[in-house]
């Protein structure tokens, strides 16, 4: 049930074993089915999720009522909405289960309380915020200086899972396209 | 109440008390999972609040391991005796979760409760999860009580327990969603007071051979908890 977050955290830091306990003892674990939401839009995020097996993904929707997706979460990755869970704002943000997940939730209590007993806890939170912010600025250069077949081809270059575990219209609202747009461009790749 | 739906797993839920609750909670924005030993009991609860809720999230699950995982809350609606094993088996999936701890501990006579005298049903849970939240709650409400919370225009008072801000911030809203006024008696170590309490009400119902409607009513008496301070103190049990 913890695999996947002891190995996350040995990728990045070394812990005791008695720290680890400590850590995991402070974990909710939680199952959830696919079309579930782990938050909703006007609430505030009070916590980091680290799915253990499954995908989510977070998404926005804009006053016409269309679905803005931001990112994906798989094995292995966090899931929350830093901005809310940083300014203690509601999120502006939904996040969805997209296959039957099992995770593993850090209350923002929990995750204090570790970040001041373990200092490895620390190191590797800082770790994962500063991967998060890179994937970001990645994400908005992408965004915003690629055109429709390059954002595809950095896609299937970097993310190979999302074309397995994704529907396509998802995919092309992560790329800021439209699913006819993928289609052509995906036409064109296999061509 | 948040947005997000929470999920509440109800261990026991075809007994007398866990299907009070089920139907009391099934109208507010809620997933009920309901777990009983016996799934017969479950088919017509299952029914009844879908008559009352047509847009009621509850599901059966047939194991109640699997319900506590899924789980946000878990409420014990067991007997004392049978918490251990049910706490030997969710343990796992239940840490760092609310846990409610409904039981009054009482001999089988109810001459007195199974407990010693310095602790309680819900402290000995505590023990049994030391990495759950356990909350006291629904103890001092009899199952009659959830039909009816409101009597003569009074609102029946619901008694809270727990050591946890957050947690019992999740609790008042599911009382409060049964139609019960809650009061935060205090911490855990409170529960002991909170199920002698109940104890002395039960001995009253079984010797007057009542109907067990019967709340309690502190607020109407000792107003300065309802914040309306006119000096009176005291409490009442609500009748019909």
């Amino acid at each position: 049930m913890y695999q996947q977050l002891k190995e996350s955290l040995q990728e990045h830091v070394s812990l005791t074993d008695e720290q680890w306990e400590l850590c995991k003892n402070n974990f909710r674990p939680k199952r959830m089915l696919k079309r579930q939401f782990l938050l909703q839009e006007g609430d505030v995020c009070r916590q980091l999720t680290f799915v253990e097996k499954g995908a989510l993904y977070s998404y926005s929707v804009d006053s016409k009522g269309n679905q803005h997706v931001l990112r994906f979460a798989f094995d292995g990755w966090w899931i929350a909405d830093l901005q809310s869970f940083f300014t203690d704002n509601p999120s502006t943000l939904n996040i969805e289960v997209l296959e039957d997940s099992e995770l593993l939730v850090l209350d923002r209590k929990n995750h204090e309380k570790l970040l001041e007993e373990i200092p490895a806890y620390e190191r590797y939170h800082r770790i994962i915020v500063e991967n998060a912010y890179v994937a970001l600025q990645k994400r908005v250069e992408n965004a915003l200086g690629l055109t429709a077949e390059e954002k595809y081809a950095r896609l299937i270059k970097d993310n190979p899972e999302f074309m397995n575990r994704v529907p396509l219209n998802l995919v092309a609202s992560y790329l800021g396209m439209s699913p006819e747009t993928l289609s052509r461009v995906r036409g064109n790749f296999s061509g | 109440m948040p947005i997000t739906k929470q999920t509440i797993a109800i261990i026991g839920a075809g007994g007398n008390m866990g299907s009070a609750i089920a139907k009391g909670i099934a109208g507010g924005n809620y997933r009920l999972l309901l777990f009983d030993r016996d799934p017969d009991q479950l088919e017509s609860l299952i029914e009844k609040i879908q008559q009352d809720h047509p847009n009621a999230d509850v599901v059966p699950i047939d194991c109640a391991h699997e319900c506590s995982w899924e789980a946000d809350i878990i409420i014990l609606a067991v007997p004392h005796q049978a918490e251990k094993e049910i706490a030997d088996k969710i343990r796992d999936v239940a840490t760092q979760k609310i846990v409610i701890s409904i039981a009054n501990p009482v001999e089988e006579d109810f001459s007195k409760l199974t407990t010693t005298s310095d602790t309680s049903a819900a402290e000995e849970l505590q023990e049994w999860l030391p990495h759950s939240k356990v909350i006291k709650a629904f103890n001092t409400t009899f199952a009659a009580d959830f039909q009816q919370p409101i009597i003569d225009g009074k609102q029946a008072d619901a008694f809270i327990a727990g050591n946890e801000k957050e947690a019992l911030q999740s609790v008042i809203e599911l009382v409060e969603t049964v139609g019960f006024n809650p009061i935060i008696a205090g911490d855990l170590s409170v529960s002991g007071t909170l199920e002698r309490m109940q104890l002395l009400l039960i001995q009253l119902m079984i010797r007057n051979n009542d109907d067990w409607l019967a709340p309690w009513n502190v607020t109407e008496w000792a107003p300065e908890l309802s914040g309306d301070s006119t000096g009176l103190a005291g409490w009442k049990i609500l009748r019909n």
